[in-house]
């Protein structure tokens, strides 16, 4: 059963209705009694990252989730903000991320980004740097969603499943074992984005 | 509840779920008979006919002279309307408006295919949008009703419409994509009753409906079978009927020619339609609309009886995606899931449970046929 | 690499769709959820939708109809009408919103931004600005849908969005609303280089062209219309349509080549 952890943040809808179109059964977890049973983790977030990881906390989830990530190595999709809390920390904030994937969160500055606007917003194109089964069946250049001002620099180069550029190149995809993030809103990237959060249940 | 023994007819598949069907001794059904007796003899689409549309052609050409446009085509996307506008241009050489009713159900395949034969025709495109409130209204008030024919408003307001732009803009001619050759075995009356009968409409809004109606077009029998071609001079042409038309030939030249997205099934143009007879009749009637479609490519020869029956053994919906288009009918016409529901456990009732102007249809229908004007027909 | 963004945009008037001119004469377009949907399977980039009566009826966003909206969207939607503060605008959110747009709230008190950006991050918040040339140069702002000119500063305002952390601008042109001639390209060389954060301009959108055009002067851009994505030919026949992959990668092709 994949598991929508609902803290309060993140559009909850959107994977709900996503999963809802495909017939594949998920559940809201809004507390640490929705957690039990559950085979796959989907963790949104947008706003800040302090925010986030203040919510999450409060949510009284963070324990449980650890340890089903950790340990019960259940997999685990971090989206967007969500994708930046599986970091040790980040630039944006002052309180300590989850630490699940070695790497920090840097703010992109106006050297990197030439004069382009904040936040990156739009639809970018993700560039596979190595195969997974998230990647099954999009396109050959698939598009995203992009909505972010902040990236995930991973330490570990065998992290990065894939890339987009957005000035320079930042890391979109990473995975460490049972761990995933993703940069972009697969919720919101119509087929493809479907079908990677498709492949994500079917992992 | 039906007593009648199940049978189906030898020869196309219609069977007792036509509770009016009759059979002949070699087991083939009424409207097979009335499609060999009465149509298949006096439907020309040869040289024949082929002259009779030239004829009928030069005389829109004529009426149209000075005018930005010499006929209105009413296109909804389907494949015998857009077929028949591309016919229209390049095979009769007509100015056609390509003229479309937005009654709020239109599928992106429709608006695509729409777009795409305008465009690519180089032709003008003129929509009537209905008030979607007044139309939700009236759609709600036929589901409540309990009858089967809940896709009258709809069917209505392309007509009353249609009609109601050629007498203002004084078009003496209005094409449809009509045809014998996929329509030659109707449905019966008692799975979808006259959808040009009004009073059968305002009767059904006065007892379900809750907003007045003052912009959705109605219209009635008398008018647009009797006032506006006999005294306005307005007619109805169905040009398909005169020259071969063959549907799986004319939709893969679409898509060759067109970028034309195909359907499903024929009337899915429209999401609601397509609800309706791949799911609502069926459901809950046990009236399967394909019945009628393949009888009617299988009398023409256009699809033999082993295919139609195979298909059939199939729902007409989609089962994996049939509570997702339940859920978006209710969304859209404001109700919950669950009311929606209730309509569908709701007694069924027929065209006769209210106010209705059957007995113009039936002495109107017994003239034109003595006439010769109209072959076959529902019944 | 980043693509521009085409974006169309949609009003809501009597919980119907409508096309005005010059913000004037609105025309009946349809059923919200038909078109939303139907340019969900034509996979838009984004979706605006503007309720244009909210503030000026002083009533509450019609949230039945946003959720609605939202469930048939599989890319970011926009709600904008009638949003005064953050109570509503988290309701919004929770109904699977992306983004909501402010404009007559924020005119006279800016500091609502950076109060609803602290409860949902700033990328999600949007200032609509509704402008109309003077008479001898310059672009007042107007609010209530067209019916009052504010009394501040275009330039000003644009420098106080950047400092109360707003996610994006729009820049909607009352003159050209509805004329499909063009966008106002002298407006947004005024102002673009004001705007730090993503900018999008409605307003005048006539043609595919006008869209390349817009994108091969300013690079990365939204690019919003109303008009152009629902009405076809001379007369004005309501139609949904949008540009299919391949022909908006090409209206990209110049601004592509160059990054």
């Amino acid at each position: 059963m994949i598991a929508i952890v609902d803290y309060g943040v993140g559009n909850i809808k959107a994977f709900v209705n996503i999963y809802k179109s495909f017939n594949v059964p998920c559940v809201v977890a809004s507390s640490k009694a929705n957690l039990e049973g559950i085979s796959k983790l989907i963790l949104p977030g947008v706003g800040s990252f302090d925010h986030a990881m203040l919510s999450l906390q409060n949510s009284g989830m963070k324990e449980a989730l650890d340890e089903l990530v950790l340990e019960k190595e259940v997999p685990v999709l971090g989206i967007c903000v969500g994708m930046q809390m599986l970091a040790k920390s980040s630039e944006e904030g002052a309180r300590p991320g989850l630490g699940w994937i070695d790497g920090i969160v840097k703010g992109f500055n106006s050297s990197t980004i030439k004069g382009n606007p904040l936040p990156h917003m739009g639809w970018n194109s993700l560039d596979v740097a190595q195969d997974s089964y998230l990647f099954e069946g999009l396109d050959s250049v698939p598009r995203f969603y992009f909505l972010h001002s902040y990236y995930f620099d991973c330490n570990s180069s065998a992290d990065v499943l894939a890339t987009a550029s957005y000035g320079d190149r930042f890391a979109c995809v990473v995975n460490y074992k049972n761990i995933y993030g993703i940069q972009c809103h697969p919720e919101k990237s119509h087929h493809n984005g479907a079908k990677l959060l498709r492949n994500f249940g079917e992992l | 509840m039906n007593y009648m023994q199940y049978k189906m007819c030898a020869n196309c598949v219609m069977d007792t779920t036509d509770s009016k069907i009759s059979f002949d001794a070699d087991g083939m059904c009424d409207h097979c008979q009335t499609y060999y007796r009465d149509i298949k003899p006096k439907w020309h689409d040869d040289e024949i006919g082929w002259k009779e549309i030239v004829k009928i052609t030069e005389d829109i050409k004529k009426s149209g002279e000075g005018k930005d446009f010499d006929c209105i085509i009413g296109m909804s996307g389907g494949i015998d309307s857009s077929y028949l506008v591309y016919l229209a241009k390049e095979k009769l050489g007509l100015r056609p408006l390509v003229f479309h009713v937005d009654a709020g159900w239109n599928s992106q395949q429709a608006v695509n295919n729409i777009e795409n034969i305008v465009d690519k025709l180089d032709l003008d495109l003129y929509t009537e949008v209905i008030d979607w409130e007044e139309m939700k209204d009236l759609q709600l008030a036929f589901f409540k009703s309990g009858v089967p024919h809940i896709d009258t408003p709809q069917d209505h307001a392309f007509f009353a419409t249609m009609y109601k732009f050629a007498l203002k803009h004084n078009v003496k001619y209005i094409l449809t994509g009509g045809n014998y050759s996929t329509e030659c075995i109707r449905n019966p009356l008692e799975w979808m009753y006259y959808q040009s009968d009004s009073t059968q409409i305002k009767d059904i809004h006065r007892i379900y409906g809750t907003k007045p109606i003052r912009n959705f077009p109605l219209t009635n029998i008398l008018w647009h079978k009797f006032y506006l071609p006999y005294i306005r001079g307005i007619k109805l042409i169905r040009p398909l009927d005169y020259m071969p038309y063959h549907k799986e030939e004319a939709t893969q030249f679409l898509v060759d020619h067109f970028g034309y997205q195909r359907y499903s099934q024929k009337h899915f143009e429209s999401r609601f339609t397509k609800f309706y007879e791949s799911y609502w009749l069926p459901k809950k009637f046990g009236f399967d609309t394909r019945k009628v479609q393949f009888s009617s490519l299988i009398v023409t020869g256009q699809m033999s009886r082993e295919d139609a029956l195979k298909k059939l053994e199939y729902p007409a919906y989609d089962e994996e995606n049939i509570k997702h288009d339940f859920e978006y009918i209710a969304n859209k016409l404001g109700v919950s899931v669950d009311e929606l529901q209730s309509y569908m456990d709701a007694p069924n009732k027929t065209y006769r449970d209210y106010k209705n102007q059957m007995w113009i249809y039936e002495i109107g229908s017994k003239i034109l046929r003595a006439l010769g004007v109209e072959k076959g027909g529902k019944r | 690499m980043l693509y521009p963004r085409v974006i169309p945009c949609l009003l809501v008037h009597n919980k119907g769709l409508v096309k005005t001119v010059n913000f004037k004469n609105a025309k009946y377009v349809g059923d919200p959820i038909n078109a939303v949907k139907i340019f969900n399977e034509k996979e838009a980039d984004e979706l605006m939708v503007l309720d244009i009566d909210a503030t000026t009826d002083k009533r509450e966003p019609n949230y039945r109809m946003i959720e609605h909206l939202a469930q048939e969207c599989r890319m970011p939607l926009c709600y904008g009408g009638g949003i005064k503060n953050a109570r509503q605008a988290k309701r919004v959110f929770s109904l699977g919103v992306e983004k909501i747009a402010l404009s007559s709230a924020i005119v006279y008190k800016p500091e609502l931004i950076a109060e609803i950006a602290s409860e949902v991050g700033s990328q999600s918040v949007v200032a609509v600005l509704d402008v109309k040339r003077k008479l001898f140069g310059g672009y007042d702002v107007f609010i209530e849908n067209g019916s009052k000119k504010a009394k501040i500063n275009l330039e000003k305002f644009l420098v106080e969005m950047n400092a109360q952390g707003v996610g994006e601008i729009v820049i909607n042109s009352i003159d050209k609303d509805g004329c499909m001639e063009g966008y106002d390209l002298d407006l947004i060389d005024k102002i673009k280089p004001l705007v730090k954060v993503p900018l999008t301009v409605l307003g005048g959108a006539g043609s595919y062209e006008d869209i390349s055009t817009l994108v091969e002067r300013y690079g990365i851009i939204g690019a919003a219309a109303g008009s152009l994505f629902v009405f076809k030919g001379k007369y004005r026949a309501v139609l949904i349509s949008y540009p299919e992959p391949s022909i908006k990668t090409n209206l990209f092709k110049t601004v592509m080549e160059k990054s």
